[in-house]
């Protein structure tokens, strides 16, 4: 198993309330395989994608990356964020080049390695420009060769392509398709994008409303390049989209009943 | 500079060119009017020339005093005096801007107090220091360090608040440990706010700095100054030459350094 995750919990307390955000999720992750992971908004997908990073601690359970427990950054784990983080004071290369440097690698070798990314992101023209000069499609892929360079096993993308506009975002999609077929590493997506999550999933991981439980691992077994008109890309998003509504709704239900019994409460103390 | 801006097109250097030709810069224009009226308040009598010297007295003065070693020693003995009080006052507010600037709860506790001190008036602490420390160049460091203390406390402090979380999960995600981190991602992120609170305290400590010099009688410009208006009546020509001088070091600094600087961080600021 490439990457696994047993029984992680997640739990913030914000006194006098204590939030459980993410139930005992167990999965595992092949080698090579672009994981998916979907849910309502809220639910923790991100925070579940910042404790395999390492970034954050699970209350309980076990996140293992090739059987050894993850509790700090490894460096075979990389990253892609939602809002790029690029350092603006660094050029297009030299943000590039950034986990190279912490490596200590040679200002020859940086370049080496920065360079063939660049060129397979289609930037090597904007290489010594500064992110303030790029768009957000360019400035997202300049994240995902920073995320490349140091030459990880798995990738992981927190909501890469959601602040980015609709036809870019397609683009790029369809480039780290082709990234993750050419460099067989394992990618793991968070998203709130369904047509997204199919169209580059091997497996989609469903999660219900908080406290996010895994409500469902589904396989996609479209052949690719998949077309989001065809029959089965329909039918999938159909039956994940259902199950996603039926987690809002019930969602709302709790919610809405806490809210009743909260009322109720103080019309008894108005007595 | 002037010419980058207006683009590489040549038919627009060519034409900006020759409007240059026939028109000064403004600020040449402004200069020469005020030049002629202070010339012609002395010349023609209106105050005399004990009060205001006539301005080309005073620039022949600026010129003979920049020939004088003694007067550029003490030129030089001020700039020290406020280049040390700076750094003096980095040296503290850095780590503590740091942490107070990542950590709510310290910076609650902390900033409130300084701003009380902040709003002490620096000239009558200054003061009551001179009767602890005694005169001489302690002093003026000391005071031009506290004047430069709060602009860069406050700016410092701003800069680490402003830094995105996500950068230092960039950091963590590479495996930055806490040095690299340091530099290559607080530093540079916090230098744009540290610049300002530079060339804040640069101005703040150099303005307390002459008043300092006169009390604590320290040999700098303030003190040359205040000897020079005070004697002879031709030294008020000297006095003027002085303070004038005192500007154009500021705005020479200013420009070289900090505009300089400032040129550079806009290049990729968003």
């Amino acid at each position: 198993m490439h990457v696994e995750l047993s029984n992680v919990t997640k739990v913030y307390s914000d006194p006098p309330q204590i939030i459980t955000a993410l139930q005992d999720i167990s999965f595992q992750v092949n080698r090579g395989e672009f994981l998916c992971i979907v849910g309502p908004s809220g639910c923790g997908k991100s925070t579940l994608l910042r404790m395999i990073a390492g970034l954050d601690r699970p209350s309980s359970g076990q996140i293992r990356f090739k059987g050894d427990l993850v509790t700090s950054p490894h460096p075979k784990i990389s990253m892609v964020f939602q809002t790029f983080a690029l350092l603006p004071w660094r050029t297009v290369t030299e943000n590039v080049e950034f986990g190279l440097e912490i490596k200590g690698l040679s200002k020859k070798e940086r370049r080496a390695i920065s360079q063939e990314l660049l060129e397979m992101v289609g930037l090597k023209e904007t290489a010594n420009l500064y992110p303030k000069q790029l768009s957000g499609g360019m400035r997202q892929r300049v994240g995902i060769a920073r995320a490349l360079a140091v030459d990880p096993e798995v990738v992981l993308m927190d909501e890469a392509f959601s602040a980015i506009d609709e036809f870019t975002a397609e683009a790029l999609r369809e480039e780290v398709a082709e990234i993750h077929a050419e460099t067989q590493k394992t990618f793991l997506l968070v998203t709130h994008n369904l047509p997204e999550a199919i169209e580059l999933a091997d497996r989609i991981l469903v999660l219900s409303a908080r406290p996010a439980k895994v409500k469902s691992i589904v396989s996609i077994e479209i052949e690719r390049p998949r077309n989001p008109t065809r029959s089965e890309f329909v039918s999938i998003h159909r039956d994940i989209f259902s199950l996603l509504q039926a987690e809002l709704e019930s969602s709302i239900m709790r919610h809405r009943l806490s809210e009743l019994k909260e009322l109720q409460s103080l019309r008894d103390l108005e007595r | 500079m002037g010419l980058s801006l207006l683009g590489n097109r040549t038919f627009h250097r060519v034409r900006d060119t020759s409007r240059r030709a026939l028109i000064p810069p403004a600020w040449v224009i402004s200069l020469a009017v005020i030049f002629i009226a202070w010339e012609s308040i002395s010349l023609l009598g209106f105050v005399s020339a004990n009060e205001l010297p006539p301005l080309h007295d005073v620039l022949i003065a600026l010129v003979q005093l920049v020939g004088t070693p003694t007067f550029l020693q003490r030129v030089g003995q001020s700039f020290l005096n406020v280049a040390a009080g700076i750094l003096l006052a980095v040296a503290i507010v850095m780590p503590l801007a740091l942490l107070v600037g990542s950590r709510r709860q310290l910076d609650e506790a902390i900033t409130p107090i300084i701003m009380l001190i902040g709003a002490l008036p620096d000239l009558a602490i200054l003061t009551l220091l001179v009767s602890f420390v005694g005169r001489g160049n302690v002093v003026a460091i000391a005071i031009a360090g506290f004047s430069a203390f709060f602009p860069t406390y406050f700016t410092i402090r701003q800069g680490v608040k402003e830094i995105p979380t996500d950068y230092f999960h960039v950091a963590s995600v590479f495996n930055a440990g806490r040095t690299q981190t340091f530099t290559k991602l607080v530093l540079p992120s916090i230098f744009p706010n540290l610049l300002t609170g530079l060339r804040l305290s640069f101005e703040f400590s150099w303005n307390v700095l002459l008043a300092v010099e006169i009390i604590a009688s320290v040999a700098g410009i303030g003190s040359f100054i205040s000897t020079a208006l005070g004697s002879a009546a031709h030294s008020i020509t000297f006095g003027l030459a002085a303070i004038m001088t005192v500007g154009l070091i500021t705005i020479a600094i200013d420009r070289a350094l900090f505009e300089r600087l400032e040129n550079k961080i806009k290049r990729w600021r968003y």
